[in-house]
């Protein structure tokens, strides 16, 4: 189905004015083929973690929106993607998930590329091409930009795109409530085994939606609730220190990323967690003893899902996972979840938690196959031409956002909804689509960076 | 067998000959089945070439000499 050319998509097919969302923009391969130009190959991508290649000559083959790319560290130590390509007719170079290599040959016609990306093999290079090909043009086309952050690394096509952190704005402070140790130590997180792997039948906004902070849909986890998966056997999660949270849903409507997250009283004293194992829960009970004791506002937040625009999904408390939701097409999403423990952790401390992660996440996981069955029939039940014609509804608790939210002297950034009375909103799914409508209707960075033109003015009125 | 010299099994310190006829000794093997590195030890048609790394084709090696 043809897109309507007279309908923009922040004022037509994404109105945020009535919160009404057309179905179009799940559904529509048009629009797919344009998210692909417009969104992915203009975004900061997750791309993979540096305690997946620790040494010279590691790689990790991992995905940019339908691009195929190689994380790799070259011979010097220095970490680059580049796309797996080459760059004679096309061939992935590298066709293993990860491993360990001196060179990445094209197994087409035999094309050869350092771990720095250079073009080092060329068969008959002497006889056929008489010695007369420039190599150095024909290198393995490296991202435009890369920026590792405590140990992850996230890559970015656009030479034009502000650079990673500035992207990421005052959102840092909740990725990093996932990289730095429980302890609250900086960066200590590492991954715990290998990445799962698994293609849903949806568009990939509809997990980006869901992990945007979602909580409306939590009738659909009632059955594990009752079934007790969580690390003390009860509900999905130990999460008794939310009885005197504050819940928040934080949105930061010039970036794009939103999340939920606890904030704590300043005198609350830590609930006891993870009872299925003492040594466990006596780790954890010392990890948050250590957190309190260290300055800094984060000691007093607990992250819960959010998401990084456009496509990466974190879940830094129970179970701590990262997941990127890779567009295939239209209809189809390859998710790959990431799974997180301290690096200084106990052997059996990380066991128990692969344990809990396992039972939790991933296609075979009791919380996350119940969300991927309305995923794939809410993306199946709005295909149809009739289906199509009638938009969802994205006004819960429209004009309900506060700014300058403040919480016993603990400040939070951007637009919050505070859920504690609220119980739910669709803030945080209308900031994901003001985002994704601006990607889709703006011409260059220089109409995103929002921040950079409205800084002189806000510094000008401080004054 | 096929005759074809399956260069993946070819160790550090072999000696092979390319078709040039030059003489060269195996430095490095991704194991790829494409590619040796490899030093010249002399050529046919040099003899004073030697000591040089390069990369070789598979297609190039025509004989294992140890």
């Amino acid at each position: 189905m043809p897109v309507n050319g007279t309908r923009g998509y922040h004022s037509g097919l994404v109105d945020l004015a009535s919160g009404l969302i057309s179905r179009e923009i799940f559904v529509n391969d048009e629009i797919y083929a344009q998210e692909q130009e417009r969104v992915f190959a203009r975004s900061w991508l997750f791309v993979g973690h540096e305690s997946q290649i620790p040494n010279p000559g590691d790689f990790f083959a991992s995905r940019m929106g339908e691009e195929s790319v190689i994380l790799c560290r070259d011979r010097r130590g220095s970490v680059h993607v580049f796309l797996n390509s080459c760059r004679h007719r096309g061939m992935k170079v590298c066709r293993y998930d990860d491993g360990n290599t001196t060179v990445f040959t094209c197994p087409y016609h035999g094309w050869s590329y350092g771990t720095d990306g250079a073009l080092v093999g060329v068969p008959f290079f002497r006889e056929a091409y008489h010695s007369e090909l420039d190599k150095s043009k024909y290198g393995l086309i490296e991202v435009a930009q890369l920026c590792c952050y405590k140990g992850t690394v996230w890559a970015c096509w656009d030479a034009s795109a502000p650079p990673f952190l500035e992207h990421l704005g005052e959102f840092r402070r909740f990725l990093d409530l996932m990289l730095d140790g429980w302890d609250g130590r900086e960066g200590q997180a590492e991954l715990l085994g290998g990445v799962q792997k698994w293609i849903i039948p949806c568009n990939w906004k509809w997990p980006a939606e869901n992990f945007s902070g979602d909580t409306y849909h939590n009738i659909s986890h009632r059955s594990v609730d009752l079934v007790g998966a969580g690390p003390s056997g009860r509900s999905r999660r130990d999460y008794g220190e939310l009885n005197v949270a504050r819940r928040l849903h934080v949105s930061l409507p010039d970036r794009g990323h939103q999340t939920i997250t606890y904030v704590l009283p300043r005198d609350y004293q830590p609930q006891a967690a993870y009872q299925n194992s003492p040594e466990v829960a006596e780790y954890f009970r010392h990890c948050e003893e250590e957190r309190r004791r260290r300055p800094g506002e984060n000691s007093r937040m607990i992250g819960a899902p959010g998401e990084i625009f456009p496509n990466v999904a974190l879940l830094p408390r129970q179970p701590r996972t990262l997941a990127v939701w890779h567009p295939v097409n239209a209809h189809q999403t390859e998710v790959w979840r990431f799974f997180f423990v301290d690096r200084d952790a106990p052997r059996s401390v990380k066991n128990f938690l692969r344990d809990y992660y396992i039972r939790y996440s991933g296609p075979a996981g009791m919380t996350e196959q119940d969300d991927m069955e309305n995923w794939n029939y809410a993306h199946a039940a709005s295909r149809g031409v009739i289906a199509r014609r009638y938009p969802y509804t994205y006004e819960m608790g429209m004009g309900h956002v506060v700014e300058d939210f403040e919480f016993e002297g603990l400040r939070m950034p951007g637009r919050v909804v505070d859920l504690t009375k609220a119980m739910a909103s669709e803030e945080p799914m209308r900031n994901l689509y003001r985002r994704w409508a601006q990607f889709m209707e703006a011409e260059s960075w220089d109409d995103l960076m929002t921040w950079r033109r409205d800084a002189p003015r806000e510094a000008k009125a401080a004054e | 067998m096929s005759g074809i010299i399956n260069v993946r099994e070819l160790a550090i310190g072999t000696r092979v000959v390319l078709s040039s006829g030059a003489e060269v000794e195996i430095v490095g093997n991704p194991g790829d089945g494409v590619w040796l590195f490899g030093r010249s030890l002399a050529s046919n048609g040099d003899p004073g070439v030697g000591g040089e790394e390069e990369m070789i084709f598979a297609q190039d090696v025509v004989e294992v000499r140890s």
